[in-house]
């Protein structure tokens, strides 16, 4: 494993030819080259989305999406870091939808895009997280909200789907919309509220 | 040099069991602290010489930074243009995005820069979960002897007894932004027992609470009036004539300037310093975790606590080299999975408070019992296997995030264990603060990691969570407050602050040698990166090309 762990990996990030050991990921072996990297680097751990990489690999043509911090390098890999991911395109308040009745409407106005999906699929293809993005638009169209909320646990806002969407819809805000409206009118913990309604009353004080 | 067992051989050795007993020889004996934790090593704290905290011990990486000089000065400002606004809040993680969200819902402009991107933070990273007491059999009362107890005594009880006391409210707060937390079937928050606590007052989504948390704080702060400088680091603090804050120095780098911000409050809420790697430890903090809100705010004259003490979390992932340092989170503990060595023994109470068994992971691998996996670095096993076979689908069903990192790693954690060591975690120091986040330099507030006392010198599991809503939402409301408080018309703003800190840093006959903050790890070589050709560079920092 010690000797493995010295094999030499060629490879080109950014139109830099590499060499770095096979144990590093591309991000690792762009610091190990002797090259500085700030720009599009985050957690270093696969949450933050920031690190995000267009990848084609030996011998293929086909180019992913993948996060630069999460992949470990290849021979033969050809790299590019993609600039900063950008902020939504819409603005709302939760506090502006009056009741649950009203969320479906709200939605289609904050998201009008959304209801012109046309399913080719390439918000799904370029999510790193492998997330059935598609479908979770296709949900929340329907007005499914916690649905396709749910396909979204692992999302880590790196905004690649949005950036694939050719009807500049914004799959993963409009996820996040759905996840926070379910959280917003549905989660009514009733072991929370009862511990609310008794410190409301000033029960429970703490002596320091 | 301790031989540990390769890799290769002590994988081969394991067998997955559901169950094990805990031999009675791995009581961790008394010294167990002094001999193996890192906060213990000689010489690894000197006392500081200058500025409010001389003649405080203080990690010796840290002080260093502390001590350092600043990268820029008036020169820097004369051509940079000026902005102004009521709350300037430094820092894009939980404790900076509430109080920023609160302090606009309070009616102030308000600015927040954040050194990367939005969220990029150790907020986003969390797993575990948070602490609030909800469940019937638990009080806030708990929470607190709890956290009391946890702390090894040297506590700020008023923050702590005022963190607890807004748990409730915080979970409440964060369902209203929008978060999700695990229910079970009646729709009721899920509760688990974390090491130290009294009763189940854990609360969390999967293992992505901080995930789910950011991503919604982050929606939130987009959708509210606050104005978002991301990939702006703030470089200095502002002062004004009476030595108050007055806003900050901001370098972007986008376009390469500096800006100067007016503020007439300032919340720094940079989080901690796990970057710095102290003591040579992997970190499972996230890139920009090098203390610079520390050095920003004890330059300005805020005083700091408890500057010696750092939280190793037992369970940072030892292998495969390229992730080392995430982390793993408690809650797999907590769900009842073994630490064992080489020889697959347990070797140590798996849910005692964190130092100990950290200490404990350290002293198996520098007695020969861990196992080596190259590079340097050795490790003990987390018995994964062993909770999947006592409730088949746990895995899939509470740690999608650890299942995720097996897969990156090219491990199935439901059939292998994984290979652990302790990794640098948490700042249990900082800047001391009142319980509205006011530091002890007027016009400047500190929440979230930046800060100290709340933990004494060591923190439970989800208090820190808790820690960065509680009092940045305090903060975020006093700050506002005082936008409007008596002879708060806009002043003067300079770096006079500077001249004052480097005058005793000569006087000390400190090197000057270095400067600060350091905005990254030396090795993402910042300082040498010609993109940022604009910024002034850091040019004390060796050539070694
Ligand atoms: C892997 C991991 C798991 C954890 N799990 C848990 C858990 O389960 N439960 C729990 O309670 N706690 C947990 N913690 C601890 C907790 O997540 C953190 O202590 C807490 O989130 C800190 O929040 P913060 O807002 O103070 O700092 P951060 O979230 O770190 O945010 C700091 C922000 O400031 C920015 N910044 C830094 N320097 C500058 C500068 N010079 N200028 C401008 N911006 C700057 C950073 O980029 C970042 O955006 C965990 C920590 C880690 C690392
Ligand atoms: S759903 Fe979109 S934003 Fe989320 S991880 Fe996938 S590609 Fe990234
Ligand atoms: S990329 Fe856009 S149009 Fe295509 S399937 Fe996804 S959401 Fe629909
Ligand atoms: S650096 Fe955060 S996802 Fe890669």
């Amino acid at each position: 494993m010690t000797e493995a762990a010295k094999k030499l990996i060629n490879l080109r990030i950014n139109g830099k030819d590499i060499s770095a050991p096979e144990s590093l990921s591309v991000i690792q072996a762009l610091w190990y080259a002797g090259y500085p990297r700030v720009k599009g680097v985050g957690c270093l751990q696969g949450v933050c989305g920031s690190c995000r990489v267009f990848v084609r690999r030996a011998d293929s043509n086909e180019v992913s999406t993948e996060l630069g911090c999460e992949l470990l390098i290849e021979e033969g890999m050809d790299v590019s870091f993609l600039i900063y991911p950008i902020p939504p395109y819409q603005t709302y308040s939760l506090e502006e939808i009056p009741n649950s009745w009203e969320v479906q409407a709200k939605f289609h106005e904050i998201f009008p895009e959304a209801a012109q999906c046309r399913h080719c699929g390439g918000c799904t293809t370029t999510c790193p997280k492998d997330i059935d993005v598609e479908k979770g638009v296709e949900l929340a169209v329907k007005g499914r909200f916690q649905e396709a909320g749910e396909l979204f646990v692992q999302c880590v806002m790196c905004n690649l789907c949005q950036t694939a969407c050719p009807e500049l819809i914004t799959p993963n805000h409009v996820a996040l919309f759905s996840r926070r409206v379910t959280a917003y009118f549905h989660t009514r913990p009733s072991n929370l509220i009862h511990r609310l309604e008794k410190m409301r009353k000033g029960q429970l004080q703490v002596i320091e | 040099m301790t031989i540990n067992i390769p890799y290769d051989e002590a994988i081969r050795r394991y067998r997955p069991l559901a169950e094990r007993a805990l031999p009675c020889t791995a009581d961790p004996g008394e010294d167990l602290l002094q001999r193996y934790h890192p906060d213990y090593i000689a010489d690894r704290c000197i006392q500081l010489t200058v500025g409010a905290n001389a003649g405080d011990p203080c990690h010796r990486q840290l002080a260093d930074v502390l001590q350092s000089d600043s990268r820029i000065d008036e020169a820097d400002l004369a051509a940079s243009p000026e902005v102004e606004t009521d709350v300037l809040v430094i820092g894009g993680g939980g404790a900076g995005c509430s109080a920023a969200l609160e302090a606009a819902r309070a009616g102030a402009r308000v600015i927040l820069a954040t050194k990367l991107r939005l969220g990029d933070s150790n907020t986003v990273m969390a797993e575990g979960g948070i602490q609030a007491s909800i469940e019937k059999d638990d009080t806030p009362q708990m929470h607190y002897d709890d956290t009391v107890k946890g702390a090894s005594g040297q506590i700020d009880r008023t923050l702590a007894a005022q963190m607890v006391t807004d748990g409730p409210d915080v979970i409440r707060w964060l369902i209203q932004q929008g978060m999700q937390f695990d229910l079970d079937q009646y729709g009721d928050l899920l509760t688990r027992r974390a090491g130290g606590t009294s009763a189940p007052r854990v609360l969390y989504f999967r293992d992505y609470t901080g995930l789910e948390m950011m991503r919604v704080l982050r929606e939130a702060v987009f959708n509210s009036d606050v104005e978002v400088w991301d990939y702006c680091p703030a470089v200095e603090l502002l002062s004004d004539q009476s030595g108050h804050c007055a806003g900050a120095v901001l370098s972007s780098l986008k376009d390469y300037t500096y800006s100067l911000v007016k503020a007439k409050s300032v919340i720094v809420a940079t989080g901690g310093i796990g970057r710095l790697h102290l003591n040579g430890f992997p970190t499972s903090n996230h890139f920009g975790a090098v203390g610079d809100g520390l050095v920003l705010a004890y330059r300005l004259g805020a005083k700091l606590r408890d500057l010696d003490t750092f939280q190793y979390h037992p369970t940072g992932l030892a292998h495969p080299h390229h992730l080392g340092g995430t982390l793993i989170t408690e809650g797999v503990r907590s769900a009842g999975a073994y630490l064992l060595n080489a020889a697959s023994e347990r070797f140590i109470d798996e849910l005692r408070p964190r130092d100990h068994v950290a200490a404990a992971i350290i002293r198996e691998c520098a007695e020969g019992r861990g196992v080596d996996a190259g590079h340097g670095q050795s490790g003990v096993w987390l018995d994964t296997p062993s909770i999947e076979l006592r409730s088949p689908g746990i895995m899939e069903q509470r740690f999608p995030k650890l299942l995720h990192l097996g897969i990156k790693s090219g491990i199935d954690p439901r059939q292998q264990p994984m290979l652990i060591y302790p990794t640098l975690h948490y700042q249990n120091g900082g800047v001391i603060i009142n319980r509205q986040g006011a530091s002890t330099v007027p016009g400047l507030y500190c929440v979230g990691e930046v800060c100290g006392g709340v933990h004494g010198r060591n923190r439970l599991m989800g208090n820190s969570l808790l820690e960065i809503i509680s009092f940045g939402r305090r903060a975020g409301t006093t700050a506002a407050k005082r936008v409007h408080g008596a002879g708060m018309r806009q002043k003067k703003v300079s770096l006079e602050h500077l001249r004052a800190f480097r005058r005793e840093l000569m006087l000390a006959k400190m090197p000057l040698t270095q400067q600060s903050p350091l905005l990254f790890p030396e090795y993402a070589k910042f300082e040498k990166d010609s993109d940022y050709d604009g910024l002034r560079r850091n040019t004390r920092v060796a050539d070694d090309g």
